[in-house]
């Protein structure tokens, strides 16, 4: 390419850092240059199950629009998604379809845990109840809220955004990497889940091991003979 | 609300400028205060008629035999007199503390707009009850969930198992009131339940007409067998793991 055509035309001022007797290249880091690709194009996959969600749609709308931090585009596919933001309470009977939509994320992921049911269960002591996702999958944010606000969200992925800017390559592959054996499992070790539910919690009539408190049995004078 | 001697709910809230009289908040006038089925079942069935109450000022409960209940429910529905034809809701009760669990039928006759709630008492020792499932189509899903949450078991459904809870749960009918607000097992074991599901072990490919895309359908709705899972690949050694006995 000669120098005649990056001149802009006519002005015979050189073109820019392109142009003759600047320098055609840049120094720096390549964990900076690859993190800053990283964190500015964090494409997430919604894992939206209630009304947290509808914060989440909220974030991505007009108003708060998340595409200005590189959330470019929700991606409905795993395949395509670095960030996963389960927004809403998690049954057991959909624990594995997050573990494996978790799983079907490719390397490099980050997950978002929002809101209260997402991060602990939330008031849902129930039977049916994941008692926080992080017994299931890596989290690396918890958004508190119920819901929290789009500004929260947003918030909690600026923060990966920063943890993305303190990684390096060198130790990325150390503390992302995850054993084939893993795929599948829970996140959380069986003491630390079984620590999860109080001694009684909203519950006077159970103990730890969710048996029934032995009480007499015509206890509930609310009961009605119908 | 219909009994004169029960203080209107309105009774006592004056707003501003604004009178608010206490008889328009009561009934309308001409509300049954009988139901037209009442007395037909009673001549018909006779004893299998147990008891009859009247709900919220104008629901009309019905209380019948266990064993008789196919039979006065299906008379309810051809009857030309009732036509019951629309069930609206087939749901159960526990009330705990030994008594017996209701399994209740709201029933509405769209030609007449009559509607009415039919209640069996099951002994939670023998929970068993016929389908209606022949009678309306719409009771197949409703009875699956008061199979799954209270263990009522319906003789002749078509196709009786779990709706609502997983199919591997073994913690028993969570909306028994002797069921434990957090289940029967720890935390970590039905987290480990939980995990251990694959979708691979509930279904299956199956093309559902002629022309379609072969789609994944539940091999327990085409009257299958579990799919074997694959042997791993022994050549490839690509990590696949696999799980089970």
């Amino acid at each position: 390419m000669s120098d005649s055509s990056i001149e802009k035309a006519g002005s015979g001022l050189p073109g820019g850092i392109f142009g003759s007797g600047t320098p055609t290249f840049l120094t720096t880091k390549v964990d900076f240059v690859i993190n800053w690709a990283r964190r500015n194009s964090l494409w997430p996959m919604p894992f939206g199950t209630a009304c947290c969600a509808i914060e989440m749609m909220a974030s991505a709308a007009t108003k708060n629009d998340l595409a200005r931090f590189g959330m470019e585009r929700m991606s409905f596919s795993p395949r395509q998604a670095d960030v996963l933001i389960c927004a809403g309470r998690v049954p057991y009977k959909l624990a594995p379809v997050l573990r494996r939509i978790w799983d079907q994320m490719p390397q490099p992921k980050w997950s978002v845990s929002m809101g209260a049911c997402a991060s602990s269960g939330g008031v849902f002591d129930a039977y049916s109840m994941v008692q926080g996702i992080d017994t299931i999958i890596p989290v690396d944010v918890y958004v508190p809220g119920c819901p929290p606000r789009p500004e929260g969200l947003i918030y909690g992925l600026m923060m990966i955004q920063e943890k993305i800017r303190g990684e390096t390559l060198g130790r990325h592959s150390e503390h992302r990497a995850e054993s084939p054996d893993e795929v599948g499992r829970p996140h959380a070790d069986e003491f630390k889940v079984a620590a999860l539910s109080g001694p009684f919690g909203n519950s006077t009539r159970q103990n730890r091991t969710s048996g029934l408190v032995p009480a007499s049995r015509r206890e509930r004078p609310g009961d009605r003979l119908p | 609300m219909t009994d004169e001697s029960q203080p209107s709910a309105f009774e006592g809230i004056e707003g501003e400028g604004t009178e608010i009289d206490a008889s328009s908040a009561r009934m309308p006038e001409g509300i049954e205060k009988t139901h037209p089925s009442i007395d037909p079942l009673g001549a018909r069935f006779g004893d299998a008629i147990l008891r009859h109450e009247v709900s919220a000022g104008d629901e009309h409960i019905v209380y019948v035999e266990a064993e008789r209940s196919l039979e006065i429910l299906e008379w309810l529905k051809d009857d030309p007199d009732q036509s019951f034809n629309y069930l609206s809701d087939v749901t159960a009760v526990d009330y705990g503390g030994d008594r017996p669990i209701q399994v209740v039928y709201q029933l509405y006759s769209i030609p007449f707009r009559r509607a009415l709630r039919i209640k069996v008492e099951l002994p939670v020792e023998a929970l068993e009850i016929d389908s209606v499932v022949s009678l309306w189509q719409s009771a197949n899903w409703l009875e699956r969930e008061v199979y799954d949450l209270f263990g009522v078991r319906f003789r002749n459904h078509p196709d009786l198992r779990r709706i609502l809870m997983p199919p591997n749960y073994a913690e028993g009918h969570p909306l028994r009131k002797d069921f434990p607000l957090r289940g029967r097992f720890s935390r970590a074991e039905q987290t480990r339940r939980a995990l251990e599901m694959d979708a691979d072990d509930y279904y299956v490919e199956a093309q559902l007409g002629p022309g379609r895309e072969p789609q994944l359908v539940p091999w327990q709705e085409l009257g299958g067998e579990p799919v074997k899972k694959r042997e791993p690949d022994a050549e490839s050694g690509d990590g696949t793991k696999e799980e089970g006995p």
